[in-house]
C-alpha cells in the first residue's frame, strides 16, 4: 500500500524544504521590517486604498503583530502564493507524467487510475505539512524574538485551517491535470483559476448583488487575520473546503479513468 | 486460453482508424512478432492491450482479463511486464530508485539476475543516462517480478549489436521456460531472430500471420550462381524467378519455383559457384507492402 505515495513524496522532500526557507526568509524580513515601522501611523498609509483591496489583501489592525502578519504574510502568501504554488503543483501531477510518456509505466502497474491519482496526491501532503510547519514554527519563534509574542493556539489555527483551503487549491490542479493533455497548460490554467476565484472574491465582496459569487470562491472560507487577531473561525468553513476537495478529487478521478492516456 | 486474444480491435482518432478491426491471438509460451513500419498502428495495439486507451470497437483479453474490465486487468497487470517505445523515467533519480519503486509494487525476484545481463549504470541518475541504458534499465524492469506474459514496443531500440544479441538469446531463454512474448518492431532481421509467429500489420490492419518459417518458405530461396552468360540468360528465364539482380560473373535471385525445375536447367551448364540461402526478411516484407519502406530499417520514431 500506498507505494506511490512514498516515492512521490521522497521526490516532493526538496521542493518542500527549499519553499519552506523561502517563506522562512520572507517572514524574517516582514517581522524586522515591522520594528522598523512601529511608531509610524502605518493604518494611515492605508487609508487611501479602496475598501475592495483593503478586504483582498485582509488589511486589519496593522499596527498589532497579528494584523501585520495577517495581511502582509497570510494573505499574501498563504492564501494567495501557496494558493497559487499548489494549483502549480498538482496542475503537473497527472499531465506532466502523460507528456512524458512516464503514464505508460505506471499504468502498467497492477494498481487502479483511481488510486494512483490519490497517491499523487496525498504525496502533495508533504510540501502541504512541512510549510506549514516550519513557517509556522519560524514566524512564532521570530515574533517572540522581537518581544511580540503571537498567541500560539492562534498561530496554530491559522496554520491548521489553512490545510483545508490548499487542498482545494490541489484538488483544482489536480482536476486541470487529467484533463489536460500537456502539462504546461495544466499548470497554467490551474494557477489562472485560482488567481481569479482570488479576485473575484475580493471584487464582488463590496457588490450586494452580486455577492453571492464570491461564495465559489474558496479564499471565502479561510480568512487569516480574524483568526490570527482573535481566534474567530467558523468550522463549517473548513467543512465547506474539505466537501470541495473530495469533491473535486473524485472528478479527476472519474475523468481520469475515462480518459485515453 | 491464449494469454493474448484480440478480436476486432479498432480505434480510431477521428477519421484516422490507427487499429481497424485487428483480430489475432498470441499462444503460451510463443513469441509472437508485431512487425510493421513506423505509423502502422503497432503501439496503438499495444497500448489497447494495457488498458492506456479504450477500444472503439472490439475487445481482446490479456491474460484472460478484458481490457475493458479494469478490475480484471489490474489483476491480471500483476503478471504482465511491459517495456513501452519511449522510456519516461523521471530525469532527476537514480536508477536504483526507479527499480525500486518498481519492486515495492511489482516484486523483484528476477532483479539480481538481470542486472547480470542488462547493466546500466544503475547508481547514476537517468538523466545521464544513454538511450542503451534507458532501454536496458526499462528491460530489466520489465522481467524483473518474473511475469508470465511481456510485452515490449520496439525492445531493441538503441541497444548496441552485442547487448542486442544478449537481449535475443535471453529472450529465446525465457520462452524456453515457458514465458509468452510479444514484441514489436519495425527491423525486420531482428523479429527473424527471436520470434515464433509474425504478425504484419499495415495501416492499421493486420496483413499476415505466419508461422515465420512459412513466411521464409513463401518468400522462396535466394539464389546466387558463379556461371557463364549463357546460362545466366537462361536462369533469367526460368520460371518463378524474382528480382534478378547480375553481378560480373554471374547472377543472384529470388526463386518461387520447385526445386526440380532449377536444378535440371543448372545441370545443363557449367556452374562454378552455387549458393543457396534465405532471403532477406526485407524481401519478404516487400512481398506484402508492395514497395520498400524508406522508413522500415532506419527510422527511430515511435509510433502512434
Amino acid at each position: 500500500m500506498f507505494e506511490t505515495a512514498r516515492y512521490e513524496a521522497r521526490r516532493r522532500v526538496q521542493g518542500a524544504a527549499v519553499l519552506s526557507a523561502a517563506i522562512g526568509l520572507y517572514s524574517g524580513f516582514i517581522i524586522w521590517y515591522f520594528t522598523v515601522l512601529e511608531g509610524v501611523a502605518i493604518e494611515d498609509v492605508f487609508e487611501e486604498l479602496p475598501p475592495a483591496l483593503l478586504d483582498a489583501f485582509g488589511v486589519q489592525d496593522l499596527a498589532t503583530i497579528e494584523g501585520f502578519l495577517g495581511a502582509q504574510i497570510y494573505n499574501f502568501v498563504w492564501l494567495l502564493g501557496l494558493g497559487l504554488y499548489f494549483a502549480y503543483v498538482a496542475g503537473g501531477t497527472i499531465a506532466s507524467d502523460i507528456e512524458s510518456e512516464r503514464m505508460d509505466l505506471l499504468l502498467s502497474f497492477p494498481i487502479s487510475r483511481a488510486r494512483l491519482i490519490a497517491e499523487k496526491c496525498l504525496a502533495l501532503f508533504v510540501p502541504l505539512l512541512v510549510v506549514n510547519a516550519a513557517g509556522g514554527a519560524a514566524i512564532y519563534t521570530l515574533a517572540l524574538l522581537i518581544g511580540e509574542p503571537i498567541d500560539a493556539t492562534h498561530l496554530l489555527l491559522v496554520h491548521l485551517l489553512s490545510i483545508p483551503y490548499l487542498m482545494v487549491c490541489i484538488g483544482i490542479g489536480l482536476v486541470c491535470s487529467v484533463v489536460a493533455d500537456r502539462a504546461a497548460i495544466a499548470e497554467r490554467v490551474a494557477v489562472g483559476f485560482v488567481f481569479v476565484l482570488f479576485l473575484v472574491e475580493s471584487v464582488v465582496g463590496g457588490a450586494e448583488e452580486y455577492d453571492w459569487i464570491q461564495y465559489l470562491s474558496p479564499t471565502h472560507y479561510y480568512d487569516p487575520t480574524p483568526i490570527l487577531l482573535d481566534g474567530t473561525y467558523e468550522l463549517i468553513d473548513s467543512a465547506i473546503l474539505l466537501v470541495a476537495f473530495v469533491g473535486l478529487l473524485l472528478l479527476s478521478q472519474i475523468l481520469f479513468q475515462r480518459r485515453d492516456v | 486460453m491464449d494469454p493474448i486474444e484480440v478480436t476486432g480491435l479498432t480505434k480510431e482518432y477521428g477519421d484516422v482508424r490507427a487499429n481497424d478491426d485487428v483480430s489475432f491471438s498470441v499462444e503460451r509460451g510463443e513469441v509472437f512478432g508485431f512487425l510493421g513500419p513506423n505509423g502502422a498502428g503497432k503501439s496503438t495495439t499495444i497500448r489497447l492491450l494495457l488498458g492506456l486507451i479504450a477500444p472503439t470497437a472490439g475487445t481482446a483479453r490479456v491474460l484472460g482479463a478484458d481490457v475493458h474490465d479494469e478490475a480484471a486487468l489490474i489483476e491480471a497487470k500483476g503478471r504482465i511486464g511491459y517495456l513501452p517505445a519511449e522510456l519516461g523515467f523521471p530525469p532527476n533519480v537514480t536508477g536504483e530508485s526507479v527499480l525500486e519503486y518498481h519492486a515495492s509494487i511489482k516484486g523483484d525476484d528476477r532483479l539480481d539476475e538481470l542486472l547480470e545481463i542488462f547493466t546500466p549504470p544503475i547508481e547514476r541518475p537517468i538523466r545521464e543516462y544513454s538511450t542503451g541504458n534507458k532501454r536496458m534499465l526499462g528491460l530489466i524492469q520489465a522481467f524483473m517480478h518474473d511475469p508470465e506474459l511481456v510485452i515490449m514496443d520496439e525492445p531493441t531500440a538503441g541497444l548496441d549489436p552485442l547487448k542486442q544479441e544478449g537481449f535475443n538469446g535471453f529472450v529465446r531463454d525465457e520462452r524456453d521456460r515457458g514465458m509468452t512474448i510479444f514484441l514489436s518492431s519495425h527491423v525486420l532481421s531482428e523479429v527473424r531472430r527471436v520470434c515464433d509467429r509474425v504478425g504484419i500489420i499495415r495501416a492499421g490492419q493486420l496483413v499476415e500471420l505466419e508461422e515465420i518459417e512459412t513466411l521464409l518458405d513463401q518468400g522462396g530461396k535466394r539464389i546466387r550462381v558463379t556461371t557463364t552468360e549463357e546460362a545466366t540468360k537462361a536462369l533469367s528465364a526460368l520460371d518463378g524467378v524474382v528480382d534478378i539482380q547480375p553481378f560480373p560473373d554471374g547472377i543472384q535471385f529470388i526463386y518461387t519455383g520447385g526445386y526440380n525445375a532449377l536444378l535440371r536447367e543448372l545441370a545443363r551448364h557449367d556452374i562454378q559457384e552455387i549458393e543457396i540461402g534465405e532471403p532477406p526478411l526485407e524481401d519478404i516484407f516487400i512481398h506484402y507492402y508492395g514497395r520498400r519502406e524508406p522508413s522500415s530499417e532506419t527510422g527511430g520514431d515511435p509510433d502512434v
